[in-house]
């Protein structure tokens, strides 16, 4: 008996029509080979679309892809993960569940204030799953905390726990979305967890298999960097009876890569501009997705005296696939114009908000530092979305209204 | 009320004669109220005082026992016998509250009263970076309404010694200062818990603090409770130089291991257990034989310092208390010193671990945090960053003469000499002050005192106070469990201080859970 465990697709991530169709390839192409390898089922832990109402055009790619599955019998198990879940409900996940091509693992609300959760046993194999997903920001480990784990604990059976979320022993850093691999009910044979882009497997004391299957394509502007320097990108399957037999990590080549970086620190703007220029015409980017990384402090002259722009269009016109240029931490000493800062669209925004939360004091913790940047991020992606053609326009700002106020823990 | 009146003495001793009713006791802190200001003393000595000579006290004595008399009231003994104290002066306080050092003795024959709460106003909490350690105490009176709040940022920035005898109430006191540590994020702490004491996984402790789930990160290598992370370091975290100062190597042995370090990095714990010595295939076997004699007893040294045990057969190293990792556990020395950082206390619970383990974790961990502090110095961001306090028991062990005398520094030493520049400290707590040199003693400059019965050790507390005690050798030994002076440049005197029982320190508020959302 097997299992695939997807998390972090971000389907409908990519905005330039190269890397959509990249998107796409390596989504349908896991697919294709779940189906091809005859897996009893699929586990999807959170983060299977990039917004929790993404656009028709990605509803409509999903749709067919997991109509597949379903026609070959093949289950789709998933939690919410923080990007695909909306507070108030409004999400596309919801409408997979209803239409029965996933199946969503139930909590509920017990009278003591804790939280049960009830297991879905596949019919099948016989496994147990249970999950909870990655839910509002920084708020995970609330759930987490309340949940009632004899009940989860004490059922027999090869028992799978989806959930979506960072592991501490697992993190570099202290973000505030991570929680100890403690808060997890023990005993599962198989902890599918999403969250982390990166593939991980790893066992403690009470908890083996505690597996993160990271990103299949990109779901973050940092992962096509990190693919660049050779991180894999895929999803596992599983092999089991009564226990785990074992654990393989299926790659999922999508494109090539090229990684260029440019230290800009105590250079003039030609210098960096040669450079640039000199890189790009020694290495060969023809069918490649070329990451552009500028760093350090101008000495003189100008970031905007560096053409980007022509760097771009010669890099396709060389046959690149497309080109991401991280421009973050380069800046000018001559002219550092601050409230500006460059990057990509992500990265201004993060730092944006870095910048302006970091001068007001407030007493709500999930309003300042990392969770506040956070939560202003969640809060801007709700806004982002579109009007559809069928909704009034008060309809949308009431959805949209509810929905950050539901983020921020508004009582209104 | 009166208790005595100023008799006669000199500038460090002056002569106090009790007021009949009244009890003097060492410690006590008393007022002579002046013109303009007021002056705090204290009883370090009690002896007694007679009108009559001693033949004829023996004869009053004589009369007594053999008359059967039931009292010696017949000659006014409130005139004839006293109690005589042997008196100090701690501090002046003059009209506005500020206190000064005293250069006067008090009136002649002024009369002196018990200090009250009103007396010591200057000891108000006045701003939440500090810490609550405990009430005034006058002899064995406490004085519940006055509280003593050190700054917290001042006091661990430029370390704390808490020297201390078994069963003085040392453990009880680390708890209550970590307790109010855990109210601000001021003050970032890595306590390595030899006992597993003071989170309290069956009892109460830390974890009951309200502000325990943001502001405490608690690390145990087998079944951490709910929400607490898995105490696992990676082997490949520790470097030749950890074991600097804290085990004894060979020079040969020294070398051996960082010819290990250079050649596999990370991996040379495991290459250098796993190594397996065979037939010399070399020019000169007689070298590699003692090569491999001084690799079998480093393998031996590794194995019983940090509890390791090697797999031949599979190829790998193995820790007996799963705290040492070959595969896991490589983010947890960053995420430690993150934690620190971010002004929370880290209790590492260290009590599986051997001596010698659980000082080489502190070594890693406290070498990374003064590097990070080394960094943020130079780059001029340390006055962001909350003081770093690193505390551990048997502090001789790593800064012992002896240890220092071997003229390898350990981090922990280098942190007593050069910490408090970086804003990092340590919190040393120990039974032997007398083995710590007196370079490092002069560098603490708060020191907790706990009761203790060695007169050795009473002697080097005395000599490195920041106060002096020469006077306070009864006072120390007297110590009752609870009872403490604090010697701090941050005080204005020597604190005398009743520490609060830790379970009364806690107030667990009531568990009102909301029902919760569930999607």
């Amino acid at each position: 008996m097997k299992f695939a465990h997807f998390a972090d697709v971000h389907l409908g991530y990519h905005k330039s029509d190269a890397l959509k169709r990249l998107e796409k390839y390596a989504f349908t192409h896991s697919i294709d080979r779940c189906i091809s390898d005859n897996v009893d089922f699929v586990l999807m832990c959170g983060d299977i679309f990039h917004n929790n109402i993404p656009d028709m055009r990605v509803q409509k790619m999903a749709m067919e892809q997991f109509r597949r599955l379903y026609d070959s019998g093949i289950p789709v198990y998933v939690v919410y993960g923080s990007h695909d879940f909306s507070p108030i409900s409004n999400s596309v996940i919801d409408l997979f569940v209803a239409a029965g091509y996933m199946i969503k693992p139930r909590g509920v609300a017990l009278e003591s204030g804790n939280i049960g959760l009830d297991f879905i046993t596949d019919p099948k194999t016989g496994a147990k799953i249970a999950g909870l997903g990655g839910l509002k920001v920084g708020r995970d480990r609330d759930y987490y905390e309340n949940l009632e784990r004899t009940p989860l604990e004490s059922e027999s059976g090869f028992k799978i726990f989806l959930f979506h979320g960072g592991i501490t022993e697992m993190m570099d850093t202290i973000a505030d979305d991570g929680m100890p691999v403690s808060l997890l009910p023990k005993g599962f044979a198989y902890y599918a967890g999403g969250h982390m882009h990166e593939h991980q497997n790893e066992h403690f004391s009470g908890y083996n298999h505690v597996v993160y299957p990271g990103t299949l394509f990109a779901g973050h502007s940092s992962d096509m960097e990190n693919s660049a320097k050779g991180q894999r990108r895929g999803f596992v399957i599983v092999e089991f009876d009564s226990t785990v037999k074992s654990i393989d990590f299926i790659d999922v080549p999508t494109c090539d890569y090229v990684l260029i970086v440019v230290d800009a620190d105590m250079q003039t703007s030609d210098h960096v501009q040669d450079e640039i220029t000199t890189k790009i015409t020694s290495i060969s980017t023809n069918d490649k997705v070329v990451i552009l990384r500028i760093f350090g402090e101008l000495l003189r002259g100008r970031t905007t005296d560096v053409d980007l722009r022509a760097v771009r269009q010669q890099l396709l016109d060389n046959g690149a696939i497309d080109v991401i240029i991280h421009r973050r931490e380069f800046t000018s000493k001559e002219y550092d114009i601050r409230g500006e800062p460059a990057g990509t669209m992500e990265e201004v925004e993060i730092k944006t908000f870095q910048d302006n939360i970091k001068q007001i004091s407030m007493k709500r913790d999930h309003l300042i530092g990392d969770r506040g940047v956070t939560l202003a991020q969640s809060i801007l992606s709700s806004t982002r979305i579109k009007q559809p053609d069928n909704e009034t326009s008060a309809d949308y700002a009431h959805r949209i209204s509810s929905d950050v106020i539901s983020r921020m823990e508004l009582d209104v | 009320m009166n208790i005595g009146q100023v008799v006669g003495g000199s500038f460090g001793n002056i002569m106090l004669r009790q007021k009949s009713g009244s009890c003097l006791e060492i410690g006590d802190l008393l007022v002579s109220e002046e013109d303009d200001h007021i002056l705090i003393l204290q009883i370090f000595d009690l002896e007694y005082g007679s009108q009559m000579n001693g033949k004829v006290q023996e004869m009053m004595s004589g009369v007594i026992l053999e008359e059967q008399l039931a009292s010696s009231e017949f000659y006014e003994p409130d005139f004839v016998n006293y109690i005589l104290a042997r008196v100090k002066i701690l501090a002046r306080i003059n009209t506005n509250d500020t206190v000064v050092l005293p250069k006067g003795m008090p009136k002649f024959f002024n009369k002196l009263r018990m200090v009250a709460t009103q007396d010591l106003k200057f000891l108000q909490k006045e701003d939440t970076n500090k810490i609550f350690v405990g009430n005034i105490r006058s002899g064995s009176k406490v004085l519940y309404d006055a509280e003593v709040w050190l700054d917290a940022f001042e006091i661990f920035s430029h370390h704390v010694l808490i020297p201390a005898t078994t069963g003085r109430g040392k453990s009880n006191l680390v708890k209550t200062i970590l307790y109010y540590l855990l109210y601000s994020n001021n003050v970032g702490a890595l306590v390595l818990d030899a006992h597993n004491e003071y989170y309290g996984q069956k009892e109460i402790g830390l974890k009951d603090h309200p502000n325990s789930r943001n502001n405490l990160v608690y690390y145990t290598p087998m079944n951490p409770p709910p929400g607490s992370p898995t105490f696992i370091i990676n082997l490949n975290a520790i470097r030749p130089d950890h074991f600097d100062g804290i085990i004894d190597f060979s020079e040969p042995q020294d070398r051996k291991m960082r010819e290990f370090y250079s050649k596999y990095k990370g991996e040379w714990i495991s290459e250098l257990m796993l190594y397996q010595y065979s037939t010399p295939d070399s020019d000169n076997p007689a070298e590699a034989s003692k090569s491999a004699v001084t690799i079998n007893v480093l393998q031996q040294k590794l194995r019983q310092a940090l509890d390791l045990k090697v797999n031949y057969d599979e190829n790998i190293v193995l820790s007996k208390h799963n705290v040492f990792d070959k595969d896991r556990g490589d983010k947890t020395i960053n995420q430690i010193v993150n934690h620190i950082e971010s002004g929370k206390v880290v209790v590492l619970d260290t009590s599986n671990l051997s001596d010698d383990a659980e000082l080489i974790v502190g070594s890693i961990i406290a070498s990374s945090i003064l590097d990070r502090y080394k960094s943020a110095r130079a780059e001029g961001r340390l006055h962001e960053k909350p003081v770093a306090t690193i505390v551990i028991e048997e502090a001789p062990r790593v800064i012992g003469d002896d240890i220092l005398k071997s003229g390898i520094n350990n981090i922990y030493s280098t942190i007593a000499r050069e910490g408090r520049k970086f804003q990092v400290g340590l919190t040393a707590i120990t039974q032997l002050t007398s083995v710590i040199p007196k370079v490092i003693l002069a560098n603490m400059n708060t020191k907790i005192i706990l009761g203790n019965e060695m007169k050795l050790e009473r002697q080097a507390i005395i000599e490195s106070a920041s106060q002096d005690l020469s006077e306070d050798d009864h006072n120390i030994a007297s110590l009752d469990l609870g009872e403490a002076i604090i010697s701090s440049i941050y005080v204005p005197f020597a604190l005398p201080i009743k520490i609060p029982n830790f379970k009364d320190v806690i107030k667990k508020p009531p568990d009102n859970k909301p029902k919760m959302r569930v999607f």
